[in-house]
């Protein structure tokens, strides 16, 4: 028998992930049950006590927020209808509408919003979310019924992002704990939907709330499903149970030869401002050396990445940033797949196989080291085996150790690592790299894991915050990204297409850079062409 | 007697604290914490600072024994805590959650006892007849057969397919009242219960066989025969009799078990039990949940263990004496 001819894989046709906006359409139907998914179960429906995706997907129709992101990231108003930065970037004044209303009739106040973020600077409320933005926070005070003042400590260009936030009624906490209210489970809205009921571990039902300043939305009801298994995700997609649910992408390969899928549903695909990367800790002896993480960015075939493992939907990134961040060079060429310049740097930092062993080796220490991944993430862990494939061919053990996630992070926050694979997700635009690149970031204070230090990247990103011309904030961050691609503080690898599964009946749907969830109004935006079967 | 019943008593409180220390210890001492899990992969980072203050709130900066010392006198108390996820009580969490778990493991067990033990005895009856060996092999085909394959097997067929039966889920919303609700209800069940049977038929089934088999030949056996009693009444009423020792035994281990939940199932099926909260709350280190599902799993164990020590040593004076087996 002969040898049958290894098939060659055809090009697939770039795909066009361009922004999709159907807002603009004739809205066919109003009324009808959205039927959504959630992952896990939300630990709570206090804006201020959320921690998770699932919480945010809920809250978005209960909540307004102050001011919110539109689908091209601008920041525009919400239950406040104006806001002013003070001069010097110090000073955020909002003015609340005057027909906002709380579900029970009585006006959402600048007093809810004080009240509000002195509860998430509150020492004893855990707030992960909103802790970070109003860290510098120096006061908040209500004027009056409408008007609110903050004072932060330091100018920074994107104080008034905080404000992309949503409020807790103050008289329905007063005198109660706060953590254990009642009302946690139970929210006030004031938003297009009110809760109806929620069934842990199974449903949370929402209906239109007819108190809402705004218009109403499009469905008299939404319902969240709470399904942790993505493949029955997908058969009850199929199976007309479910209206959308986000997939990766081996649902997304699967869907498309699917004839029952394609019959009733479309994948709905675009580019967020999420990326992978490899974080390197830049005090250990392998990668303390800039050549060293250089060499070890070359080694890493990205060009492959994105033919085989996102099958085309992908973008090498050169820098800390995806491509549609307002921080990204365009002109900031990648650095090449290069085995051999690799091993040419790598003999220039001094790693050479002086024993013979097969293994590179310096000053008596092997080149050997721990690549650390979340045992959840199969991207993650394929460009782990990629990676440490391509360094055993020049010489360099790299062992892929897959961890639990609480287990993986922490080691990851604590900076205890050599190096490990990482998804950025932005949830928000800002283009900020000063939280996890700044050397004053360090763990165990902040975030930069991996011990990044470059004095000159460093007056950057501080001259950058106190900048508050946006043009010339652009520039500086351009000068930064090319400092970041030649300094390799970690391997930059891609920043690959957001996927969705959507039955066909839905529409209205707009995305973003940030995907569907932290823009307004994002889902509630949504229609239904016929009601569901 | 009652000194017996005391002695097993006094036996079982050094076994619980012992099974107790372990888990609060494993728990703590495992990596990862209820900060770091967070949101879990959706979660925000927090800085240093922000972490810092979380840990205090849970209690999580206090020496480890003053934290078991804590949980322990709380517990004694029949306070079980509160979750560090929704800061509900972690009592009220177990309470929503067990009626779900009891009412799909309890069918399952009575649904894999209804179809075993009469292939069972059957089984045992005629043993290498073509009824035994097609049953057994049957049996330890299903019994090697991946659950969660099998469940996402029969999703696609009687859910998607035909769609025959809901695919997830424990009623349909808005839920049908009156009988229109119970077939609902009843709908909603069938594929989880099936997913949970029809692994644990060849273990009920292949036991009752091995005590049929080995009953149906005893002199009792062919003594009832012999007083005319049909094949099949000496088989039910003196050969499965004899099987039905170790089947008892069985199900005193396997009762307990009724509360752990499966999590696999429960997961595919979005089943809201228990063992879907043991498993989540594993992953955002939710220990006063762990520890109490753990706590609670543990007294369930100990008791029937108990009550089978007991119903033995009735039955069997030699073992109350001190003296027998």
């Amino acid at each position: 028998m002969g040898a049958l001819p290894t098939p060659v894989p055809t090009a697939a046709p770039e795909p066009v992930l361009g922004y999709i906006d159907e807002s603009k359409k004739r809205v066919p139907m109003e009324g009808g049950v959205l039927r959504r998914r959630l992952v896990g179960e939300p630990g709570t429906l206090n804006a201020v006590l959320q921690s998770g995706l699932p919480e945010q997907q809920v809250l978005q129709y209960l909540s307004r927020n102050l001011l919110d992101f539109d689908s091209r990231l601008n920041l525009v108003p919400g239950l406040a209808e104006r806001y002013q930065v003070s001069a010097d970037g110090r000073e955020v004044r909002l003015t609340i509408r005057s027909d906002a209303l709380w579900e029970d009739g009585s006006p959402v106040t600048a007093r809810d919003a004080a009240f509000t973020i002195h509860r998430i600077v509150d020492p004893a409320v855990a707030s992960p979310v909103f802790k970070p933005v109003f860290e510098g926070l120096v006061s908040v005070e209500a004027l009056d019924d409408r008007s609110l003042v903050a004072k932060f400590r330091e100018p920074y260009a994107y104080h008034a992002m905080a404000f992309v936030l949503p409020l807790l009624p103050e008289k329905r906490y007063s005198g109660k704990n706060f953590a254990r209210a009642r009302e946690n489970r139970a929210p006030l809205s004031d938003g297009p939907y009110r809760l109806v009921s929620w069934k842990p571990q199974d449903a949370i039902i929402l209906e239109r709330n007819p108190r809402y300043f705004g218009p109403p939305g499009h469905f008299d009801r939404v319902q969240f499903r709470i399904l942790p298994e993505s493949s029955v995700a997908y058969r009850a997609l199929v199976a007309g149970d479910l209206d959308e649910t986000q997939i990766d992408e081996s649902l997304k390969e699967r869907a498309t030869r699917d004839p029952d899928f394609n019959r009733c549903c479309r994948v709905v695909e675009f580019y967020n401002l999420d990326y992978n990367y490899i974080a390197v800790n830049n005090r250990s002896p392998f990668f303390s050396d800039a050549r060293v993480r250089r060499a070890v960015t070359m080694l890493l075939d990205r060009p492959a990445i994105v033919r085989n493992l996102f099958r085309g939907s992908a973008r090498i990134i050169s820098g800390p940033w995806a491509p549609d961040s307002p921080g990204y060079d365009a002109s900031v060429r990648p650095l090449p797949f290069d085995p051999a310049g690799a091993a040419r740097l790598l003999a220039e930092a001094g790693w050479r196989d002086s024993n013979g062993d097969g293994t590179l080796d310096r000053a008596g220490k092997e080149f050997d080291f721990e690549l650390l991944v979340s045992a959840g993430s199969n991207v993650g862990r394929q460009i782990d085996e990629m990676l440490a494939a391509e360094l055993a061919r020049v010489g360099v053990k790299a062992r892929v150790r897959p961890l639990e996630w609480a287990s993986f992070i922490e080691r990851i926050d604590a900076g205890d690592f050599e190096a490990a694979s990482l998804a950025w997700s932005a949830s928000d635009p800002n283009p900020d790299p000063f939280p996890y690149w700044h050397s004053s970031q360090w763990p165990p204070r902040g975030l930069n894991s991996g011990f990044y230090r470059n004095p000159e990247a460093d007056r950057i990103m501080e001259e950058a915050r106190r900048q508050m011309t946006e043009d010339e904030r652009i520039r500086i961050y351009h000068r930064l990204h090319a400092i970041f691609r030649d300094d390799a503080p970690a391997v930059f690898v891609t920043n690959a297409s957001a996927k969705y599964a959507f039955r066909r009946q839905i529409g209205g749907l707009v995305t973003s850079p940030i995907g569907f969830t932290g823009i307004w109004p994002g889902p509630v935006g949504w229609w239904g062409t016929k009601a569901a079967p | 007697m009652t000194r017996y019943i005391a002695r097993r008593l006094l036996l079982a409180v050094p076994t619980l604290a012992g099974i107790v220390v372990l888990v609060f210890l494993l728990l703590h001492l495992a990596p990862g914490s209820p900060v770091s899990a967070m949101g879990g992969e959706s979660g925000r980072r927090v800085s240093g600072r922000a972490a810092q203050e979380m840990r205090r709130l849970y209690g999580l900066d206090r020496p480890l024994t003053e934290r078991f010392v804590k949980w322990v006198g709380r517990v004694a108390r029949f306070d079980l805590g509160e979750s560090f996820v929704d800061r509900r009580p972690v009592s009220e969490r177990l309470r929503e959650a067990l009626p779900y778990t009891l009412e799909l493991n309890g069918l399952a067990l009575l649904l894999t006892l209804a179809i075993a033990i009469p292939l069972g005895v059957e089984a045992g009856g005629h043993p290498e007849s073509a009824f035994d060996r097609i049953s057994g092999a049957a049996l330890f085909a299903l019994y090697s057969t991946p659950s969660f394959w099998a469940a996402l097997l029969l999703q696609t067929l009687f859910s998607v397919k035909w769609k025959w039966l809901p695919l997830y889920g424990v009623a349909s919303d808005p839920a049908p009242s009156g009988l229109a609700g119970l077939a609902d209800r009843l709908a909603h069940l069938i594929l989880p219960v099936a997913c949970l049977t029809y692994g644990s038929l060849a273990f009920y089934a292949r036991l009752v066989r091995a005590g049929v088999a080995e009953a149906r030949t005893a002199d009792y056996v062919l003594a009832a025969r012999a007083r005319g009693l049909s094949r099949r009444e000496a088989l039910w009423k003196h050969a499965f009799r004899n099987a039905l020792l170790p089947l008892i035994t069985l199900l005193g281990l396997v009762l307990p078990g009724l509360l752990s939940g499966s999590v696999i199932i429960e997961r595919i099926f979005a089943w809201p039990g228990l063992g879907r909260l043991y498993f989540d709350s594993i992953l955002s280190r939710d220990y006063p949940v762990v520890l109490a599902l753990s706590l609670v799993g543990a007294v369930a164990t100990l008791a029937v263990t108990l009550a089978a020590d007991v119903a033995y040593a009735v039955a069997d004076p030699r073992v109350r004496d001190g003296t027998g087996p």
